[in-house]
């Protein structure tokens, strides 16, 4: 609205006195409306004539909508009292419970929202009502007024002259405060430390399994031969120990991937860059057990199951924001915002011909943290 | 007189050398040369076999190469892929490739019906006696009918599956325009192949991982799945939040704000 507004109509303006016993109701009203700075200066009924065709037209279209209204009110209690929902596979009754409830609700809302809009628009009286717009600040007066009276609190109660008071009430409401701070975040902190250190080792270090090596195990607990994983192919593998394919051990789970072997021999190849996975003395095979290869499977990013295996261009990739980890290069993402390595479980089979994990991952797995080394 | 005849005789008996030379070398490497090729490990091709080699010949071996051992940046060698793998490639219509892409992707076959079925058959025989290979149950349904094969089918296909072809069998985005398919339009024999051969950048579910059994399971839930209708009505591809929050956004709230506006305007 421009500021160039008009005092609507100043001549109109005369006092009404409400006691007047002569009064209509509608100047009592127009009174009330002027005195909350309102004026209303056209008002006229839609229907001057009162029981004509018309009128009586828009009558029925309300009524109609409210008795709408009525019957898909009824319908959706029909519906859902009768329908019995239960789910069963393929394409069945149950499957249009849940699309009638709220096709009858929402058409039942609809009858009642379109009623009460028509009988505004069509059946109340016609009216332009103005009202006086406020310009810029408070009365200068009323600011003056207003700071007085907020001064006048504070120096009634004398705090400036009580010092032990000032000092009292502050020592007593600070603990109040404070109370009123931990509560909602106190819930919120966890000690990231308290019973061992979760964040820096997984379900594969051996301390989880007497000290003995931890086996890989499928998600059933069952162990994991070489002959199990195809060439090209790969398996979700959790740590042997109880609870270990669960979210207990939700840091843990790794993809064991069996690469071709020229897929393979790149792998070994570049096991050298990182010392971590990088052949010794004592393994001259390093993380790797001959053409497999198992890698963490939480993205170093978010945390998200980077298991997206492409078998041919050897990439890992995450769904969650499409980072990219080489498989034949330790895993280096190549695309995307993770920035460092899924991490190498060091991996070896056993007497009995079993993978199992010659020992924990040798960095933290999953997505950064404060106090990450 | 007698030199010319001399000189013309001589020119003839060059020729019935030369003729009679041609003729040993030729027959002699006709006569050994096969025998070379055929060594005795190289049983002869059946009956089907020889027919998929036509076809083959015909249709294939341009990206495939003589043989199946591919072309160098055309098409991979087919030796010992097995059968499993011809049948998905040729059935869901990616094989024969329309044009060299990201991926291949599922379009009409080259053939149809008893047609498809029976080409192949002998195409997928044939490569099976090239290299040997994973190769397909007999059947057309595959999927397992056991009261709980459903319950164990979905834990294995959120396990296996999901990551790449989404919960609802939708499929996603793998790297560079790769992607896993919606598995909407694959049968029994598809499913299987699928997990058995490992196609294109899909990593092979073998029967020592997911045995024919688990495999079973699998076809059954992810054919529920498929014939199972959408809550609502409408699954916008099944792709998830993604599509569904779209959706939302631009449907929903543009018809929210412009109703609003029209009552606004029209008070």
């Amino acid at each position: 609205m421009s500021d160039t507004f008009e005092e609507p109509a100043p001549a109109k303006h005369r006092s009404v006195d409400p006691q007047d016993e002569n009064l209509s109701r509608f100047e009592l009203v127009r009174e009330g409306a002027r005195r909350d700075g309102v004026e209303i200066v056209h008002y006229a009924p839609r229907f001057p004539i009162p029981g004509t065709k018309a009128e009586r037209r828009v009558e029925r279209t309300i009524a109609l909508c409210f008795l709408l209204t009525g019957l898909f009110g009824l319908a959706f209690v029909v519906i859902f009292v009768a329908m019995k929902f239960a789910y069963t596979p393929g394409n069945n009754s149950a499957k249009y419970f849940t699309p009638l409830l709220g096709v009858t609700l929402g058409l039942a809302l609809l009858g009642v929202g379109l009623g009460v809009i028509i009988w505004a628009k069509k059946l109340l009286p016609e009216e332009v009502a103005v009202e006086k717009r406020h310009l810029g600040g408070s009365d200068p007066d009323d600011k003056k007024i207003m700071g007085g009276q907020l001064v006048h609190i504070v120096d009634e109660t004398g705090v400036t002259r009580r010092p032990l008071l000032k000092g009292a009430l502050l020592l007593g409401l600070a603990p109040v405060g404070l109370a009123a701070i931990v509560l909602p975040v106190g819930g919120l902190i966890k000690d990231p430390h308290a019973g061992g250190d979760p964040l820096m080792n997984t379900g594969f270090d051996p301390k989880n399994n007497d000290g003995n090596p931890v086996p890989l195990v499928r998600e059933n607990g069952t162990g994991i031969r070489p002959e199990d994983v195809s060439v090209g192919g790969q398996i979700t593998a959790y740590p042997g120990i109880p609870d270990g394919a669960t979210n207990k051990w939700a840091d843990s789970p790794i993809l064991l991937i069996h690469l071709r072997e020229d897929d393979a021999q790149k792998a070994r190849d570049n096991l050298a860059r990182i010392p971590l996975n990088a052949p010794t003395a004592s393994d001259p095979d390093g993380s790797m057990w001959e053409n497999f290869v198992a890698y963490s499977k939480i993205c170093t990013h978010l945390g998200c199951p980077a298991s997206l295996y492409e078998q041919q261009t050897n990439r890992l990739l995450c769904p969650c924001h499409q980072s990219q980890f080489l498989i034949t290069d330790n895993a280096k993402p190549i695309f995307g915002p993770a920035t460092r390595r899924l991490p190498m479980l060091p991996i070896i089979v056993n007497d009995e011909g079993f993978f199992v994990a010659r020992s924990d991952f040798g960095i933290p797995v999953g997505p950064a943290f404060w106090e990450r080394p | 007189m007698r030199e010319p005849r001399s000189r013309a005789r001589r020119r003839v008996g060059t020729a019935v050398r030369l003729i009679a030379a041609l003729t040993l070398a030729g027959g002699l490497y006709a006569a050994f040369a096969p025998g070379v090729y055929a060594s005795a490990d190289d049983p002869p091709l059946s009956q089907a076999a020889q027919d998929g080699k036509a076809i083959f010949d015909n249709s294939c071996v341009s990206c495939h190469g003589r043989n199946a051992q591919g072309v160098e940046g055309r098409g991979p060698s087919l030796i010992g892929v097995g059968s499993a793998s011809v049948e998905f490639q040729v059935t869901s219509g990616r094989m024969p490739l329309a044009r060299q892409e990201a991926q291949a992707d599922r379009k009409p076959p080259q053939w149809q019906g008893e047609e498809l079925d029976r080409n192949a058959r002998l195409l997928g025989q044939y490569i099976q006696e090239l290299g040997g290979g994973p190769q397909l149950p007999a059947g057309d349904d595959l999927a397992a009918t056991d009261d709980g094969a459903l319950a164990r089918g979905g834990e294995l296909f959120r396990v296996n599956c999901s990551s790449c072809h989404a919960f609802s069998a939708g499929g996603g985005a793998l790297s560079s325009g790769k992607f896993a398919p919606s598995m909407q339009a694959a049968t029994d024999r598809q499913i299987y192949a699928a997990m058995l051969s490992g196609p294109q950048n899909m990593p092979v579910f073998g029967d020592n991982q997911l045995t024919p059994d688990e495999k079973r399971d699998i076809i059954a839930y992810v054919q529920n799945l498929k014939e199972d209708k959408d809550p609502g009505g409408w699954g916008l591809g099944r792709f998830g939040p993604v599509t569904e929050g779209l959706a939302i956004f631009l449907v929903g709230i543009v018809v929210l704000a412009f109703t609003a506006l029209w009552i606004a305007g029209k008070s």
